[in-house]
């Protein structure tokens, strides 16, 4: 069986403004279908990326390939592919919304009008509203909206939700996801840069933690809240000696210990239990708190 | 019915759709013949990717807890059998026998996990009988 060509294949990925090495020999790929989260602290290397993914920079080290087409070679057979939100979103302040969504249709083969009328109605935007008027909150909106309605393969998100208030991330950003995937169920990849992971925390199936342009941890969602677990025991009296070295990160207070286990959670939990704490609980670590915790590592 | 998604339990969050939508259908909180919700509300209500609850979908569907009929939606069975009676049982005992090994863990003996184990049928009887109650209200 031949597996399908990957929607995006970085590959050793290097890149360098000047002599500031912004991503280092980064390696990640996102198979169809598949919502793929890119997550890093500011100047981490996400934009980069993206943009040596877009042709927008050009990779000093390593490849690129998306649908296994050089985006320098075959930029135009990659665009027509994708869609793409940059971090800052930039119209025409004069146009109106619908005058803008017209626009930015007429540069595609193909555009779904229902669809936008669709998220036009549930974002409760005004298409007679010029775009200059807008929140940055719309702006976003549209912007999104204008990347969905082209039903490309592949959708491209730069921290789509940065500065925006909580109720509107909230709001919004499954809506636009499940628009997109909702026509070609299966097929349609997403590659979300952010590092407010928690809004996308059920959207995401599989992520790369960039730190100084260098992948730290590359898991499946799923797989990593199963792998990353913390155990918060409580014991009698003082704490005991204990080999706790499998543990990712120990805090102790008093009688009180919390640990977090990367792996080999069940045999420092059955290490605990032979010293009968009082108290013994376990939880899954959320994505947001794995990035926490292999950042501080 | 109303599912719950619980980033912290460390299962995987099909799997744990898969669960609640087997207990609601044993609970009674969701009949046989009765339509589930479709997969995009359900996805944006849960803020969870739509093929997460595509992927639930589908094992319940070979489960024979669900079927689909095209176009129309995804169905609770009347009768989710679709395993023989061995495959159901040799299911059944592996899920028993991790709650023995908790038990024993948990220092449970022995009639008090046969005594929980009454206690817990007799708990889904009722909330089964409670909904019923409200079926006829």
């Amino acid at each position: 069986m031949s597996s399908p060509v990957p929607a995006i294949q970085i590959e050793n990925l290097g890149y360098a403004y000047g002599r500031a090495e912004a991503v280092h020999d980064l390696t990640l790929t996102v198979q169809p279908g598949r919502c793929y989260g890119l997550f890093g602290r500011n100047g981490a290397g996400k934009t980069t990326t993206m943009k040596c993914l877009l042709n927008l920079l050009r990779p000093r080290r390593g490849q690129v390939r998306i649908f296994g087409l050089d985006p320098e070679r075959h930029e135009v057979e990659v665009k027509r592919r994708l869609a793409y939100v940059p971090d800052q979103v930039a119209f025409y302040p004069w146009m109106s919304v619908r005058e803008t969504l017209d626009y930015l249709a007429s540069f595609r083969s193909h555009w779904n009008r229902k669809t936008e009328q669709d998220l036009l109605d549930r974002f409760r935007l005004d298409p007679a509203q010029r775009v200059g008027s807008l929140s940055k909150g719309q702006r976003t909106q549209v912007a999104l909206i204008a990347a969905v309605c082209p039903e490309t393969d592949l959708l491209v998100l730069d921290e789509p939700t940065s500065g925006l208030d909580p109720i509107v991330r909230r709001e919004f950003i499954e809506t636009v996801i499940g628009a997109y995937q909702e026509g070609n169920p299966g097929k349609r990849s997403i590659l979300v840069s952010t590092h407010l992971i928690t809004e996308f925390e059920g959207l995401i199936d599989e992520f790369t933690i960039v730190d100084h342009g260098r992948s730290v941890l590359s898991l499946g969602s799923d797989h990593a809240r199963e792998h990353y677990q913390k155990i918060r025991a409580r014991f009698a009296q003082a704490l005991p000696e204990l080999d706790l070295k499998a543990a990712l990160r120990v805090r102790r207070n008093g009688r009180e210990l919390e640990l977090i286990a990367n792996g080999g959670g069940a045999e420092l939990l059955e290490r605990l239990r032979q010293h009968n704490p009082e108290a013994l609980t376990t939880e899954s670590l959320t994505l947001e708190e794995i990035f926490v915790a292999t950042l501080q590592s | 019915m109303i599912l719950q998604i619980n980033f912290k339990s460390g299962m995987p969050i099909y799997l744990q759709v898969v669960d609640q939508i087997k207990a609601a259908a044993a609970a009674g909180a969701l009949r046989p013949g009765e339509m589930l919700p479709s997969i995009r509300p359900l996805a944006e209500e849960l803020r969870v990717n739509r093929n997460t609850i595509a992927k639930a979908y589908s094992e319940l569907e070979s489960l024979g807890v669900i079927e689909t009929l095209p176009g129309r939606g995804c169905f609770l069975t009347e009768n989710h059998t679709a395993l023989r009676k061995e495959v159901r049982r040799k299911l059944l005992i592996a899920e028993i026998d991790q709650a023995i090994v908790q038990a024993h863990h948990l220092q449970v003996p022995r009639n008090e996990f046969i005594e929980l184990l009454h206690e817990r049928l007799d708990a889904l009887d009722d909330k089964r009988r409670a909904n019923e109650d409200h079926k006829e209200v």
